[in-house]
């Protein structure tokens, strides 16, 4: 009697959270479970900062000048295994999937009783995509990387293998393909909490991220069937460019008609910065890639543009004699004749008169007088329709259908009031449109995060002519290697899981 | 049980129950007193007066008065005290009987206390280090732990200079990998956490458990060992006693970084970014621009660092009537730190009620404690400024000397680098520590009781039940308050933060005991059972509001918006023990001890661990064929014990896996979701961690006291270790550590102590030391786990924890031609550069690459050895004692000092860096400075420098003092004046700090940049009236 009334008191529950086993009973727990999966799209290592900063960095349009000497080797493919920015990416990119393997594993068990089959379809259609868009940013990052597609259910299980190259990319076409098939072309009119909440993905982002997918693998017949669905398929009509160019990447018309998919950030809300940790409900969900890309003296300034791209987009002038308004968009810069006298309201520093400044993704022109760590507000376009139209150019011209490209590469011109690409180079064959659209999709995506992987799946670090072009660019690239072009995999994850494999990044 | 398991309040009802009931019950047997005094007629203050042939005992007060309950007029009182030699006395039906002890002998007669009683120094069979608490207490400073370093063989302490900061004491070696702190009992409660609030001048007996027969009666808590402290206690039948002690002292950093100036700073730094080629020159080192700065050259630790102060202040009121005794204290620490600005400083003010009554078979006992200590502390508040610093301390020596400290153009009014002007991120930590004040105020109740019911006393038997009640409630408030300021480049904040913070601790204790005794003929028999229960609390609150306008009025309400937060924790142990105690023919002895524990922090099939263990001890000198004389040997006793202990020392609800309810993301510009899915995996099968330890050993006493020497070897093997593991990011959890059953661990080593005491007339002299010897090795890491990497350190099967680890270095690169036929290192590597060597690679043998399958073991980071010594002497009057420890056979990895020697960036440099290799200057080991480190010469690797011999002797203590003569001033009774010096010196050769800083246990050999132990001078006065 005596052991056991005191040995009851050993049975104690914890008050500040539920126990897992409970979960997934019901479909208020099914949304909140893909709620929880978007969460890992904006912390450092993803969207946040690091995930986009390292794509720029490494393009021939930008390099790292910071005094956090990784972010500059990083942009020279130099950088060390054991740098922690390789490993936040690694580590957010894994943290998305094990939650969208907790959703497609648990909400995909829930019965009728409990979950309507719409509602359903929708969440596991959520989950798909997402997974396959981390998967995707792992491959393109990586080149190999686990596959994991169901939460561990011991600790055995927490040391997958290296897959192939192969098996990671299938994996990213089922996602995508799943969650095409399984989501809605919009949040309008569903029935249920998420009925009206932009932000969601949709239909149309799974679509053209698969297209994406396809092309970067080079499945040119696969892709042209993809993205031909934005023209002539179920989602015709559903995307426009917006006017205003810049509308892209500030926090004004976000969700806008040009967007598929974008990462939601905001500037208020919250006390506890969503770098990275246990997110808890007083999270800011604010981009850092303003206070990393701000001008110096407004900003951290860790990266700039490189002077090519600044000048590449001074190559053509707008139907009215002006310059390309692409150009103020992306780059911040002083130019008296073009009115441009200052910055963050304030007249340029004499002294930094000659120097250039990313404008895209920082908030400079939006009231405030400095970039502060963490206030950063726009949402991170992943996929624009700008992006469809150019892709399914360049799958056209791969094709050998090369005089039907231009019409698509011409509504991106339109927009920044460029001539008829019809008219100033008529009759481009397969070579000289693979240029064009390169240097189309340069201007265009520029501090987009865009340009590497285009370098990559184009081949030209492996093209002398063109590696000698890229070095022009950006000297950043007189320390490329060959394989180097990825991310090492992290150090600590080598160390950590003895089933894991090098990439060529870690040589 | 429900009975005796009363909520907290009931059981305050009972303790003033039994209170009552003590008074109504008559007295048996008779009381003796008296009192000890040395050849001069003082007082011996702590002496051991026992019944002999039985363990009945008591010790004497501050004034050496005694009371002594027995049963009948007749048997021998034996009377000891250390240093002296023991006096039988034949009671005779007297009742006041004073005794005189000669000096110059060494007892072994001493009641030591034990868990959950009292047993004869002699009878001991488990490893019992008892701490010299006169001798410790020469030692200034705010917590218990700092006290034992050097005390006592196999107890390493490691501390920094901070104040308010508490050690890490770590007993025979690193037996976990998790929390690795002693368990502290203070008066029978076994209390939470480390005693920081806890009063030093209180302690009136302090043993160390050290092995498992030891440690086994507090079973789940004892892997790590035990502390045992009594405080001070009246004496029946005495008059009021009034004691005051008191010191001041001045603190002093006596180290000094040797820092680049100016000048050099500037040719280094441009040299550095010129090499790289890419790296334009920062305007204010560049001679050639406008901005170039010629008229600053800041001192950093000459402006940074300033004369503390410290000082304590003691009041001891004591006595007792016919049937009680009482003991109040009344302290006052302060130390006010050495860093300029606001931190850190540390007051603690406590008070200290014991009493106890006793009438007849009952008696009753009470201790009232409360502390309240006001910390300002040295903070980083890492989410205000960016990109992860260090200890302030190293801010403030690697601070750039071309930043003002002052700078009024600057918001908050101090200096700081621009980008378009220094181009360097260099905080000013004089700056950071005034703007920011960061505080930790502690109020602290700890409140316990016993009652005692005799229920049988004949002459061979004797049986008593004991009841021990104890509370204990710890509430903090964390306050830190950020103010606008603008510390330059990388250092602005634009937002004024508060962060209001509370925790509240409570920890209740219930213990039932039983305990018996019998003598039959040669044989005597002591035997406990008991049943233990514990329950903890906490309550975490945080409150956190931003944009505050000036004048500032920090508190929660005044900002313009805020946030708050919280959790509890709660946390139950439930256990049953027993202990027998058997001794034959006083040469024959023998503990055997039995505990089970129920732990709330596993699950209902892992909860309960069993802990048995088992002693033996042979008294050869009482044996007949022991024939050396007694003037030679006068006491030999061997011993030997085995025995298993438990761990759980770990959070709360680990077993569980969770769901994080609060996964926030915005949809559609502003609106909040909530999400919720599990975040974190755990492991639900953890179990307890099980330690067992063999011990043998001696204990000898020579020349009739003259000398007296232990020596013991323990073997400990600590296995299901409870470890964080770091598991692949790749499983997608938030915590990238799991807890596990994980690791198995050997301890093993030999432990020395010795004394020597001679009296020469007037003069005396007492020389004793301690030397212990440790060896760590780690057998298992658990499934998939062979190696756990540290910073810069690895912990792998087969080695100790956290060997340093990294690359081996043959020197640097003269030629081109050198480089291209050595191994690949990196791009772009060139003369100047370190050579690394190549010795493996993905098949196992050098593959022409340097990689990461060339790093190897470079040393140990754990001190082989460690020892003190202590030395006391006194001529009339004069008392000196001189007290030194050390450690030795680690190499350590200095965090401030690698960050002195960087060969890129713009942090400032250490002299060292003058010696660099450079076209000119190629003999040397300095690599070249180049700001982007292509090579990445600044590794974990065995360059010079990397990794520093730690070995070191420290002079902790030299006290002289100086007794008045009792008749000096009339009505006082006892004075003593005195000078210490403490932390005089360090024979070091160590280029950091202190060679004995706290780690991280993963990386026992990186000090990551301890706060350096100041010189102290201090001047004190005891007085007793």
């Amino acid at each position: 009697m005596l052991m056991s009334s005191c040995d009851d008191k050993l049975e104690i529950t914890n008050p500040n959270q539920q126990t897992a086993d409970a979960y997934w009973a019901t479909e208020a727990q099914a949304f909140a479970g893909i709620t929880a999966v978007y969460n890992a799209l904006v912390t450092d290592g993803t969207y946040q900062r690091t995930f986009p900063s390292f794509n720029d960095s490494r393009g021939d349009d930008m390099y790292g000048d910071s005094p956090a000497v990784y972010l500059e080797l990083g942009g020279q493919f130099t950088l060390p295994t054991n740098a922690a920015e390789t490993q936040w990416i690694w580590r957010d990119h894994y943290m998305l999937i094990f939650r969208a393997n907790q959703v497609i594993s648990s909400v995909g068990k829930m019965d009728a009783s409990i979950i309507g089959d719409d509602a359903k379809r929708r969440i596991l259609g959520q989950a798909y995509f997402l997974r396959g868009l981390a998967y995707y940013n792992l491959a393109i990052t990586y080149k190999a990387v686990p596959v994991v597609t169901e939460p561990p259910v011991d600790k055995t299980q927490y040391y997958p293998a290296t897959a192939t190259e192969e098996e990671l990319w299938n994996q990213i076409f089922s996602d995508l393909r799943n969650g095409e098939e399984m989501l809605p072309i919009n949040y309008d009119n569903v029935v249920g909490p998420d009925r009206g909440q932009k932000g969601r993905a949709t239909k149309g982002a799974a679509a053209g991220m698969l297209g994406k997918a396809y092309l970067y693998r080079k499945m040119y017949p696969q892709a042209e069937a993809q993205l031909a669905k934005f023209f002539t398929g179920p989602l015709q009509g559903i995307y426009s460019l917006v006017p205003n160019y810049r509308d892209n990447f500030t926090t004004t018309n976000e969700n806008n008609a040009e967007s598929l998919f974008e990462v939601q950030f905001s500037a208020t809300g919250g006390s506890v910065g969503n770098w990275t940790g246990e997110p808890s409900a007083n999270w800011r969900q604010f981009i850092a890639l303003p206070v990393a890309y701000g001008m110096e003296g407004k900003a951290w300034s860790d990266y700039q543009p490189t002077q090519w791209i600044y000048n590449e987009y001074r190559q053509e002038k707008t139907v009215d004699n002006q310059v390309d308004p692409r150009l103020p968009a992306t780059i911040l810069y002083y130019n008296e004749a073009e009115g441009n006298t200052t910055a963050y309201g304030a007249p340029w520093t004499a002294s930094l008169r000659d120097k250039i400044y990313p404008r895209k993704y920082t908030m400079e022109g939006l009231g405030v007088p400095f970039e502060t760590p963490e206030t950063g507000g726009m949402n991170y376009r992943v996929l624009r329709y700008a992006d469809i139209l150019l892709m399914y150019a360049e799958v056209l011209n791969e094709l050998g259908r090369t005089a039907e490209a231009y019409p698509y590469i011409q509504q991106v011109r339109s927009r920044a009031k460029l001539p008829d690409l019809a008219t100033v180079r008529p009759n481009m064959n397969q070579e000289q449109m693979r240029d064009q659209i390169a240097h189309e999709r340069a201007l265009e995506f520029a501090i987009e995060g865009q340009r590497i992987h285009d370098i990559i799946r184009w081949g030209w670090l492996y093209d002398p002519a063109k590696l000698a072009m890229l070095k022009e660019h950006d000297d950043d690239f007189n320390t490329w290697t060959p394989g180097n072009e990825y991310l090492p995999i992290p150090q600590s994850e080598l160390d950590n899981n003895a089933n894991l494999l090098p990439n060529p990044a870690n040589k | 049980m429900q009975q005796v398991l009363l909520s907290k309040r009931g059981w305050m009802l009972l303790l003033f129950l039994l209170y009552a009931a003590v008074t109504q019950v008559m007295a048996q047997g008779m009381t003796i007193k008296g009192k000890v005094t040395d050849a001069s007629g003082a007082g011996l203050p702590g002496a051991s007066v026992l019944l002999k042939g039985t363990s009945i005992a008591s010790a004497t007060d501050v004034d050496g008065n005694y009371v002594l309950n027995v049963q009948s007029g007749e048997g021998t009182l034996v009377v000891s005290y250390i240093g002296y030699l023991p006096q039988e006395v034949a009671i005779n039906n007297r009742t006041t009987i004073d005794v005189t002890l000669q000096t110059d002998a060494k007892s072994l007669d001493e009641v030591v206390v034990v868990g959950y009683g009292t047993q004869r120094r002699a009878d001991i069979t488990g490893s019992v280090a008892v701490v010299d608490v006169a001798d410790m207490k020469k030692v200034s400073t705010n917590d218990v732990g700092a006290m034992l370093q050097g005390r006592v063989s196999g107890v390493s302490v490691n501390t920094d200079g901070q104040p308010g900061a508490f050690p890490q004491v770590r007993i025979r070696g690193l037996g976990t990998f998790g929390n690795s702190d002693p368990l502290y009992v203070i008066d029978g409660v076994p209390i939470t956490g480390v005693p920081r609030d806890f009063n030093p001048n209180d302690i009136e007996s302090m043993q160390v458990l050290k092995d498992a027969s030891a440690g086994a009666i507090y079973g789940s808590r004892a892997a790590n060992g035990v502390v045992i402290i009594t405080t001070r206690q009246g004496r029946k039948d005495t008059p009021l006693q009034v004691e005051y002690n008191g010191y001041y002292g001045i603190d002093q950093v006596w180290q000094k970084m040797p820092v680049t100036n100016r000048a050099n700073y500037q040719i280094l730094n441009n040299e550095s970014r010129l090499r790289s080629g890419t790296k334009a020159l920062a305007p204010a080192n560049d001679p050639n621009n406008p901005r170039f700065v010629n008229n600053i050259d800041t001192d950093w630790q000459e402006e940074g660092l300033r004369t503390g102060n410290r000082q304590n202040h003691n009041i001891n009121l004591s006595g007792g009537g016919v049937s009680s005794t009482y003991n109040i204290s009344l302290d006052y620490f302060g130390n006010k730190g050495t860093y300029v600005g606001n931190g850190p400083t540390y007051e603690r003010y406590t008070a200290r009620v014991n009493s106890t009554l006793e009438k007849g078979i009952f008696k009753f006992g009470q201790s009232l404690f409360y502390a309240r200590s006001d910390e300002n502390g040295l903070v980083t508040a890492d989410g205000v400024l960016a990109g992860g610093r260090p200890p302030l301390i190293n801010d403030l020596v690697i601070a750039i000397p071309t930043m003002a400290v002052y700078d009024p153009a600057n918001e908050g009014g101090f200096g700081g680098t621009l980008q378009e002007r220094e181009d360097a991120i260099s905080l000013n930590g004089i700056g950071y520590n005034s703007l920011i004040k960061s505080t930790t105020d502690v109020d602290r109740i700890f409140a316990s009781g016993y009652g005692e019911l005799q229920l049988l006393k004949r002459a061979n038997h004797n049986l008593k039940y004991r009841l021990n009640l104890s509370h204990d409630v710890v509430t903090a408030r964390d306050k830190t308050f950020i103010p606008t300021f603008n510390l330059g480049y990388f250092f602005p904040n634009a937002i004024a933060r508060l962060n209001d913070n509370s925790r509240r601790y409570e920890s209740s204790l219930i213990e039932n005991t039983l305990n018996y005794e019998a003598t039959l003929g040669r044989s005597s028999l002591a035997v406990l059972v008991g049943q233990m229960y514990q329950s903890e609390n906490g309550v975490f609150k945080q409150g956190y509001a931003e944009g505050f306008t000036k004048p500032y009025y920090p508190v929660l309400s005044n900002g313009a918006t805020s946030t708050s937060s919280g959790t509890e924790d709660a946390h139950v142990l439930s256990s049953y023990l027993g202990r027998v105690n058997y001794s034959f023919d006083d040469r024959y002895l023998l503990t055997a001890t039995m505990r089970r524990d129920g732990s709330s922090r596993f699950s209902p099939v892992n909860r309960y661990g069993y802990f048995p263990s088992l002693a033996l001890g042979w008294k050869l000198t009482n044996e007949a064929f022991f024939t050396v004389p007694k003037t030679i040997v006068s006491d030999l006793k061997l011993r030997a014990s085995w025995g298993k202990l438990g761990n759980e020392n770990i959070g709360n609800y680990r077993y569980l896996p969770a769901i994080n309810s609060n996964v926030v993301y915005t949809f559609n510009n502003g609106e909040r979701v909530l999400g919720g899915l599990q975040t974190s995996v755990v492991d639900e099968s953890i179990k307890w961690e099980e330690k067992t330890t063999t011990n043998v050993g001696f204990d000898a006493v020579l020349f009739e006291g003259r000398v007296d020497f232990s020596a013991e070897y323990y073997h400990s093997k600590s296995e299901d270790v409870l470890v964080d593991i770091p598991i692949p990011a790749s499983v997608g959890s938030v915590n990238a550590n799991l807890l596990v059953n994980a690791g198995t661990l050997v301890n093993k080593g030999f432990e020395f102590t010795a004394g020597y005491n001679q009296t020469i007339g007037d003069f005396q002299f007492g020389i004793s030391g301690n030397f212990t010897t440790l060896k760590n090795e780690v057998l298992s890491l658990g499934t998939n786990v062979n190696s756990r990497l540290g910073v810069g350190s690895i912990t792998e099967i087969g080695g100790e924890v956290g060997r340093h680890y990294g690359w081996l270095v043959d020197g640097i690169f003269q030629s081109q031609e050198e480089i291209d036929n050595h191994a690949f290192q990196k791009p772009g590597t060139a003369p100047g550069d370190l050579k690394f060597r190549d010795i493996s690679g993905p098949e196992g043998t050098p593959d022409g690459l340097i990689d990461t399958y060339d790093r190897t073991y470079l040393g140990s980071g754990i001190p082989k050895y460690n020892y003190g010594i202590n030395i006391n002497a006194s001529y009339k009057g004069f008392d000196l004692t001189i007290f030194a420890s050390g450690k030795g056979g680690y190499l350590i990895n200095s965090r401030l000092y690698r960050t002195l020697m960087h060969t890129g960036g713009d942090d400032n440099w250490h002299e060292d860096i003058l010696d660099r290799w450079t076209s000119t200057n190629t003999d040397t080991n300095i690599p070249r400075l180049i700001w982007t480190d292509p090579n990445e010469n600044g590794r974990d690797s065995n360059r010079e420098g990397w990794l520093q011999d730690g070995t070191h002797l420290r002079i902790n203590t030299v006290s002289l003092g100086y007794n008045f003569k009792p008749s000096f001033v009339k009505g006082i009774n006892k004075a003593r004046v005195y000078l210490t010096g403490q932390n005089l010196y360090t024979f070091q050769k160590y280029k950091g700090y202190n060679p004995d800083f706290t780690a991280g246990v993963f990386e026992p050999g990186f000090d990551n940049g301890s706060f350096p132990r100041p010189r102290t001078v201090m001047l004190g006065v005891q007085v007793g009236f």
